[in-house]
C-alpha cells in the first residue's frame, strides 16, 4: 500500500517533466546556498582551531589585559615583563617559559618602504623552539638564529616573492628594519596566513632595543609538564602573578589562557556573522517550499478527475491526502539530495580557490555526515509542509464533483 | 491594443487566484530581502558619512605610518612627535593643528576594573576651541574642566550610564592607572557609540599617568578658509618629511583628508553591501523560476483558447507579446509588494535597534531610486522567466490547440 503512495507519485512527476523540473531547481538552489554557506562557516572556525589544536594542549599564553583587538602587544596601560617570565617559571607543574614581542615596524629593502609586522624572539635554542612549537614557524630555507646572535632577521614566505618589494629577497641580503641593517639568514616555511608570511623576525634582545622595551615582553609562553593538566596549572600561574603584581582575583590585568580560550571570542562572532547569512540564503529556501506548493495545487486541480475516480473505487480522504503529501515530500527530499551535492561542490570549489590565492590556513572543509541527514531531513519536511494545503483541498474532493470536472 | 494586453493578462491572474498569488509571493519575498537590506546598508553608509561631513572640508588628519588594528596611534613604528605637530602647525595655510592622544587605560570604579580609550584635549585655548568644535563635545550635565584643571575627566553618556554596574554621575571618583580622577562632566548621548564611549582627560594628566613624552597619536589640523585643501596637504607633507628626515616617496607618516578615510570604510561597506545583497538575490532567482513554472502550467491550460485566438487572426507575435506581459505583471505586482515589505521591514530594523542600542548609525534609507530600480528588475525577472513559456504558446499550431 505505501509502495504505490512512491509509485504514483514517482510517475506523476516524470509525467510532467519540465514542471518538475522547474519546482526541483527552486529547492536545489535554496539548499545548496544554506549547506554551501554552513560548510564555508564551519570551514573558516576548523581552519583556525587546527591552527589552535597545532599548538598543543600543554601550552598557557600570558597577555597582558587591555587591548581587546590585539592580545599580545603591549599597551601603555599593562605591562608584561621579565619579572612576570620568572614568577611564571617558578611555579611548580611549569616546565619552561618563552617570551616574545611583536608589532609594526618599517622595513627597507630594495630602495622600498614598507611596514610588516616583526617579531622579537628569543634565540636561545630551547626558548626558541617553545615558541616555533606555540607559533607552527618552520624554517624552510636558511637557518634561524643561533644563540646570542644580534643582527640577523628571518623572513616569512612572503618575501621570497617580489610582491612584498618588487625583488624576491635571498639569504644573505640586508634590510632595514627602523633603520637597523639586519642580515636575512633564513625563511620561513609557508604558513598561510598573510601577515605571518609577510613578517621579520629578529633576535629579542636587538628586539627591545630597538623599540626601546626594556624587559617588556608582548607575551609569555609557558609549557607545562607532560601529565599536567593545563587548566589546572593555568590557575596557580594566574594565583602566583596576581600576588607578584598585588591584585585581587577578579581584577587582573593580564589573561592567561590556553590556545582554544584565545578562540572563544573570534568564534563567537563567526557564528553570529555565519546566522545572519544562513538566515538570508533561508529566504531562498522559503521561496522554494513556495514553488511546491505552487505546484502541488496545479497537480491537485488537473489531476480532479483521477482524484474522482480513487475515491469512487474506494479510496478514503485519508489516503488521497497521504498520496499527494508524499509526492510534494518528493520533490523536496529530491531537491534536497541535488542541493546537498551542488552545495557541496560549490563549498569545496571555494575552498580550493583560497588555497590556491590565499593560502591553506583559512579554510578547511569537513564534511559532517549530520549536517546532510540534516539537510535532508530539512528538504523533505520543507516539501511536505508545502503540500499540506493543497493536499488536503484534494482529500476534500467529493467524487461526485470531480467526475463531473473537464 | 495594447489595453488589451493589459486587461487580458490582469483577468486571466484573477481567474486562478490562488495560483497567481503563490507565485508573486516567491516574487516579493525576494524583493523584500533585497531592498530592506539594500535600504539598511545605504543608511549606514549615510549615517557614517554624515559624521564625517560633520568635520568640514577644511580639515586634515595626520597620523603615523604602519600602525596595526586598532586606533590610530596603535603600534605605529615611529609615532608623530611634538616638534612633528609644529612643524605642521607653521605650514602656511594651516590655521590651527593640534594633537592627541588615544589610549586604553585600566579605570576602576565601584570595586569594578574595566579597560578603556581615553582620548586627550590639549591646554592650549584656541586648539580646545576646535577638539570641543569638530567633536561637537555637549555636555547634559557638569562642566568641561578648563585648561588648568588637573585630575579630573568628562565621559561620554554611554560609558556613564552602562559601562560600570553602578551608573556615574558628575563628581563621582574613579581610578584611572591607579590614580584618583573627578568626573567633571557627562557628554549628551549623541547616538555615536565611539563618542558615546569616549572619555576625554586633560593631555597633560594622561601624559603623566602613562609616562608617554615626546609623541602624539594623532595630529587634525584645520586649513584656513579659502585655501585649497590638496595645495596646503602637500605643503604638510613636505613639512613633515623635512621634520622626520625622510625622502619622499619613503613617507612614513599619512596625511589624509576626511574624505579620504571615508572613501576606505566606504570600500568595505560596498563589499559586505554586495555580499548580503547577492545572497538575498539568490531568493529572487527561485522566485523567478516559480513565475517560469507557472507561465507554463498557463500555457498548457489555455491551449484551447490560445488556439481560438489565433483562429481568429491573432498572430504569433500577438500570443508571445500577451503572455511576456501577463509573466511581467506577475513580477511587477510582487515588486510592488516586495517593495512596500522591504522599506516596512527596514524601518522595523532601525525603530528596534534605536531601542535596543539607541544608535542612530542604523537608519533605513528610503531613496526613490531603490523603489524604481527594484519594480523595473522586478518586472524584468518577470518577463524573462515568461519569455520561454511565451514562445511556446506562440508556436502552437491553432488546429491541434483547438482539438484539445
Amino acid at each position: 500500500m505505501i509502495k504505490d503512495y512512491f509509485t504514483i507519485s514517482y510517475k506523476e512527476i516524470r509525467r510532467k517533466k519540465l514542471r518538475s523540473w522547474l519546482t526541483l531547481i527552486g529547492i536545489i538552489i535554496g539548499i545548496s546556498a544554506v549547506i554551501s554557506l554552513i560548510l564555508l562557516g564551519s570551514g573558516l572556525k576548523n581552519a583556525i582551531e587546527s591552527q589552535a589544536q597545532g599548538l598543543g594542549s600543554d601550552k598557557l599564553l600570558i597577555t597582558a589585559k587591555g587591548n581587546p583587538l590585539t592580545p599580545g602587544l603591549s599597551t601603555d596601560a599593562v605591562k608584561i615583563t621579565t619579572k612576570d617570565q620568572d614568577v611564571v617559571d617558578r611555579v611548580s607543574g611549569v616546565k619552561k617559559t618563552s617570551t616574545f614581542s611583536f608589532t609594526t615596524a618599517q622595513i627597507d629593502f630594495n630602495d622600498n618602504v614598507r611596514y610588516f609586522p616583526i617579531f622579537g624572539s628569543p634565540t636561545d635554542p630551547e626558548e626558541r623552539k617553545l615558541i616555533g612549537e606555540s607559533q607552527n614557524y618552520d624554517i624552510g630555507q636558511g637557518r634561524s638564529f643561533n644563540k646570542g646572535e644580534k643582527f640577523k632577521a628571518v623572513l616569512g614566505f612572503s618575501h621570497l616573492d617580489k610582491n612584498l618589494f618588487g625583488k624576491a629577497a635571498q639569504l644573505g641580503d640586508s634590510i632595514l628594519v627602523n633603520g637597523h641593517k639586519f642580515k636575512v639568514i633564513g625563511f620561513m616555511e609557508k604558513i598561510g596566513s598573510p601577515p605571518d608570511d609577510q613578517s621579520v623576525t629578529i633576535p629579542l634582545e636587538i628586539y627591545s632595543d630597538i623599540f626601546e622595551t626594556g624587559d617588556e615582553r608582548g607575551m609569555i609562553i609557558a609549557q607545562v609538564g607532560a601529565g599536567e593538566d593545563a587548566t589546572k596549572i593555568g590557575q596557580d600561574v594566574k594565583k602566583a602573578l596576581r600576588k607578584h603584581r598585588n591584585q585581587k582575583e577578579g581584577k587582573e590585568d593580564f589573561n592567561v589562557q590556553t590556545p582554544e580560550d584565545l578562540l572563544g571570542t573570534f568564534n563567537i562572532i563567526l557564528d553570529m556573522v555565519q546566522a545572519v547569512l544562513i538566515g538570508i540564503a533561508g529566504i531562498s529556501l522559503v521561496v522554494g517550499g513556495v514553488g511546491i506548493m505552487n505546484t502541488m495545487y496545479t497537480s491537485v486541480l488537473e489531476r480532479t478527475k483521477q482524484v474522482g475516480i480513487i475515491k469512487s473505487l474506494g479510496a478514503k480522504n485519508s489516503q488521497v491526502l497521504a498520496l499527494f503529501i508524499v509526492e510534494s515530500g518528493f520533490y523536496g527530499l529530491g531537491g534536497g539530495i541535488v542541493g546537498i551535492i551542488v552545495g557541496v561542490a560549490i563549498a569545496k570549489f571555494v575552498e580550493l580557490v583560497f588555497k590556491l590565492a590565499v593560502g591553506p590556513a583559512f579554510l578547511l572543509i569537513k564534511i559532517d555526515p549530520l549536517l546532510l541527514i540534516g539537510a535532508l531531513t530539512f528538504s523533505f519536511v520543507i516539501g511536505t509542509l508545502s503540500g499540506i494545503a493543497p493536499a488536503y483541498q484534494a482529500s476534500k474532493m467529493k467524487p461526485v464533483d470531480s467526475l463531473r470536472y473537464e | 491594443m495594447l489595453k488589451d494586453y493589459f486587461k487580458l493578462s490582469f483577468r486571466s491572474a484573477k481567474h486562478r487566484k490562488i495560483r497567481s498569488f503563490l507565485t508573486m509571493i516567491g516574487i516579493f519575498i525576494g524583493i523584500a530581502a533585497v531592498v530592506g537590506l539594500i535600504s539598511l546598508s545605504q543608511g549606514l553608509k549615510t549615517a557614517v558619512s554624515e559624521q564625517f561631513s560633520n568635520l568640514g572640508s577644511d580639515k586634515v588628519i595626520v597620523q603615523a605610518a604602519g600602525g596595526g588594528f586598532g586606533p590610530p596611534g596603535a603600534a605605529v613604528t615611529l609615532p608623530i612627535t611634538l616638534k612633528d605637530k609644529e612643524a605642521v602647525a607653521k605650514v602656511s595655510g594651516v590655521d590651527i593643528a593640534v594633537g592627541r592622544l588615544i589610549r586604553t587605560v585600566k579605570i576602576e570604579f565601584n570595586d569594578e576594573q574595566k579597560f578603556n580609550f581615553a582620548v586627550t584635549i590639549p591646554k592650549d585655548k584656541e586648539e580646545r576651541d576646535l577638539v570641543m568644535q569638530v567633536n561637537d563635545y555637549k555636555l547634559e550635565s557638569g562642566k568641561f574642566f578648563d585648561s588648568n584643571s588637573k585630575g579630573e575627566v568628562v565621559v561620554g553618556s554611554d560609558f556613564a550610564k552602562d559601562y560600570f554596574e553602578v551608573p556615574l554621575e558628575i563628581r563621582d571618583r574613579i581610578t584611572i592607572q591607579d590614580k584618583e580622577f573627578k568626573i567633571s562632566g557627562i557628554l549628551k548621548k549623541s547616538g555615536n557609540p565611539q563618542k558615546d564611549s569616549t572619555m576625554v582627560i586633560s593631555e597633560s594628566d594622561l601624559r603623566d599617568l602613562l609616562d608617554i613624552r615626546d609623541i602624539y597619536d594623532i595630529v587634525p589640523a584645520q586649513i584656513k578658509e579659502g585655501e585649497d585643501l590638496a595645495l596646503v596637504s602637500q605643503s604638510i607633507k613636505k613639512a613633515l618629511r623635512k621634520s622626520r628626515d625622510v625622502e619622499e616617496g619613503k613617507e612614513n607618516f599619512i596625511v589624509e583628508t576626511p574624505e579620504q578615510v571615508l572613501e576606505t570604510l566606504n570600500i568595505i561597506l560596498v563589499i559586505i553591501q554586495g555580499v548580503l545583497v547577492g545572497i538575498a538575490g539568490i531568493s529572487l532567482v527561485v522566485g523567478g523560476i516559480g513565475i517560469m513554472n507557472t507561465m507554463y502550467t498557463a500555457v498548457v491550460q489555455r491551449t484551447k483558447e490560445i488556439g481560438i485566438m489565433k483562429s481568429l487572426g491573432a498572430k504569433d507575435k500577438d500570443i508571445l507579446i500577451l503572455f511576456i506581459i501577463e509573466s511581467g505583471f506577475l513580477g511587477f505586482f510582487g515588486g510592488l509588494i516586495g517593495v512596500i515589505l522591504g522599506f516596512s521591514f527596514a524601518k522595523l530594523v532601525e525603530l528596534v535597534a534605536f531601542q535596543l542600542f539607541g544608535s542612530f548609525l542604523i537608519k533605513a534609507n528610503f531613496s526613490p531610486l531603490l523603489m524604481i530600480g527594484s519594480l523595473t528588475f522586478a518586472f524584468v525577472v518577470g518577463t524573462i522567466s515568461g519569455i520561454l513559456p511565451a514562445m511556446q504558446a506562440a508556436k502552437l499550431k491553432p488546429i491541434d490547440a483547438l482539438k484539445k
